[in-house]
């Protein structure tokens, strides 16, 4: 048997160290955009996800933002959403039940207004035990208030991070925002405060008129755009975080494919999420998968740690 | 109260049996659909309208028909911007990715009530499907659809079996006038012994709210909002709702609410 065709070789590692946490592989399912999991039961195996990020939970409900929420635009998906929940105590009593007994990893995104409300939710679900991690939500672009006024300032990011890492050992992973000037400067401080991962990218501002009434399409007047126009900014996004730290970066923004989802691999990251395009086909996580498998093995890779090597050649020449 | 429904849904990628032109920019696509996801009037399915990411989003459409014999289902849509002409060009023994059936179906009006379906435009399909089913079961049943004039009518062969009474706003076919004022002049109508039911332009659904509250008419009405997951994960198709959280879910509590619990803003 030829050495190049990898016929009888073992399937390679997919598996992705977060902190003391372990993915079972690097396609995870973003915040927002898979509720909690039960809604796309019917519509995809959710034993194959990485991991699962659930929509975020706030200290108190939130019933979100004025309506419509949503615009669509060339390849993007313009929202204002508002982290419309119903709150910890409710999660915990409706939402953790379920969410513990999938077969996969599940860290709760979480979002606030104030320091002590990150501290307070993190704390509160630490205290339950039975999620794998968490995603602390430092950009959501749609509340007034917090969020993302803490995710732009590297000083608040890192006094939080290591605040929440006074509260738990699981996995702890800082979602930036990529409406900054330099998110390898957030992605430090976040290491600095003990984060063990960053995500990047959530959702850019943007915003659209309707040109007939002359006024915003949102109410909210701005919204945060995903989908696959936002591509090659996560993938940069990505690039630039994962060169300024050792932690490992998780790739999100306009994943439709696994070649999408490759190229953020490729640049630096280490694992994926899939966000709007679980919208537009629920079978993408799943093929995603497949893909990255099947590059392991035509690439004859034991271990997806291994696809960082090629970046080693061509970062060195980067100006 | 706004409650929540749960009923199981797929994903099927269906064979296309027939697109036809219905006349004005009417067309109708059918295409097989498995018996043990049968849809109710009211119900909807999404469609995906092309592999390429423009447009992107899934499209929600409310089913017009459902034949368990021929296990066929039909949508009932409007030629209006880039994702419908794509839809209109599809051809038959082509597939198309959908999923559903998703959301609540229109109630069956209580014994000794006449049901009054009022349909305005693209409101069409569902209000055809349910005056069929209402028919079928001998339940006394008007269905009354507007639009703008003779030019975007659907053709006739589509709604008669159904004798609906015909408005247009120009006057050019039966009466003039909007499907309210149509419904005010309807003769004999007794608010207490009829269920109003609704789908259509939202303004035309604000006038038909308001008649049936100033008549305490009971009244259902198919809401529309722009969709992103259409399965009850995003809360992106919220609508303002008296009570509770202050939104409903259109994909998830809807389409279909009362009347007086929307708020008409």
């Amino acid at each position: 048997m030829g050495l190049s065709s990898g016929g009888g070789r073992a399937p390679a590692d997919l598996r992705v160290p977060i902190g003391r946490g372990l993915l079972s592989n690097p396609v995870g399912v973003a915040s927002g955009t898979f509720g909690y999991g039960a809604e796309y039961a019917g519509l995809m195996d959710l034993g194959l996800l990485g991991a699962i990020f659930t929509k975020a939970v706030t200290r108190e409900g939130r019933s979100g933002n004025a309506v419509p929420r949503l615009v669509e635009t060339p390849a993007g998906l313009l929202n204002s959403i508002g982290l419309a929940n119903q709150g910890v105590e409710a999660f915990v009593r409706d939402k953790v039940p379920y969410l513990s007994r999938l077969p996969c990893a599940v860290a709760a995104n979480i979002a606030g207004s104030t320091e002590s409300e990150y501290l307070h939710v993190t704390g509160r679900l630490e205290k339950d035990g039975r999620l794998w991690g968490y995603e602390i939500n430092l950009s959501c672009p749609n509340v007034r208030s917090g969020c993302l006024a803490f995710g732009t300032e590297p000083r608040l990011v890192e006094k939080l991070t290591r605040k929440l890492r006074r509260e738990t050992p699981k996995p702890l992973i800082i979602k930036l925002t990529p409406n900054v000037t330099d998110i390898g400067v957030l992605a430090r401080a976040a290491e600095a405060g003990g984060a063990d991962a960053v995500s990047c990218i959530n959702t850019l501002v943007g915003m659209a008129v309707d040109v007939k009434t002359k006024r915003p399409v949102l109410p909210s007047v701005t919204g945060g755009l995903s989908g696959p126009a936002i591509r090659p900014v996560g993938v940069a996004m990505a690039y630039r975080a994962a060169q300024a730290v050792s932690i490992p970066v998780i790739g999100i923004g306009g994943i439709m494919s696994a070649e999408d989802a490759l190229q953020y691999l490729l640049a630096g990251a280490s694992a994926v999420q899939i966000g709007t395009g679980n919208f537009v086909d629920p079978a993408i996580p799943a093929r995603v998968l497949e893909g990255i498998r099947e590059f392991c093995r035509a690439e004859g890779m034991k271990s997806l740690r291994e696809i960082h090597r090629w970046k080693a050649g061509w970062e060195r020449d980067e100006g | 109260m706004v409650q929540t429904v749960n009923t199981p849904f797929t994903r099927s990628f269906a064979e296309i049996r027939e697109n036809r032109p219905l006349g004005g920019a009417f067309f109708r696509l059918s295409f097989d659909w498995g018996a043990e996801w049968a849809p109710a009037p009211g119900q909807f399915l999404t469609i995906r309208v092309t592999d390429g990411p423009v447009p992107l989003l899934r499209r929600p459409f409310a089913f017009s028909d459902y034949s368990r014999a021929d296990r066929r289902a039909s949508v009932i849509v409007k030629r209006r911007g880039t994702a419908t002409d794509i839809l209109y060009r599809r051809r038959p023994g082509e597939t198309v990715d959908t999923i559903g059936p998703r959301g609540n179906r229109f109630p069956i009006p209580p014994d000794g009530r006449t049901a009054v379906l009022l349909a305005g435009g693209i409101g069409l399909g569902p209000l055809l499907y349910f005056t069929r089913e209402l028919q079928g079961l001998g339940r006394n049943a008007t269905l009354i659809f507007g639009c703008r004039s003779r030019e975007e009518l659907p053709l006739h062969g589509e709604l008669e079996s159904c004798n609906p009474v015909l408005c247009t706003d120009d006057g050019s076919v039966g009466f003039k006038g909007t499907v309210v004022e149509c419904l005010e002049a309807l003769p004999g109508l007794d608010p207490g012994k009829t269920v109003l039911y609704a789908c259509g332009p939202t303004p035309m659904l604000r006038a038909v709210a308001a008649f049936a509250g100033g008549s305490g008419c009971p009244c259902w009405v198919s809401m529309e909002q722009v969709m992103g997951c259409a399965v009850g994960a995003c809360m992106g198709c919220a609508i303002r709702v008296a009570g509770g959280a202050g939104y409903a879910r259109v994909c998830q509590e809807g389409p279909i609410f009362a009347s007086r619990e929307v708020i008409w803003d």
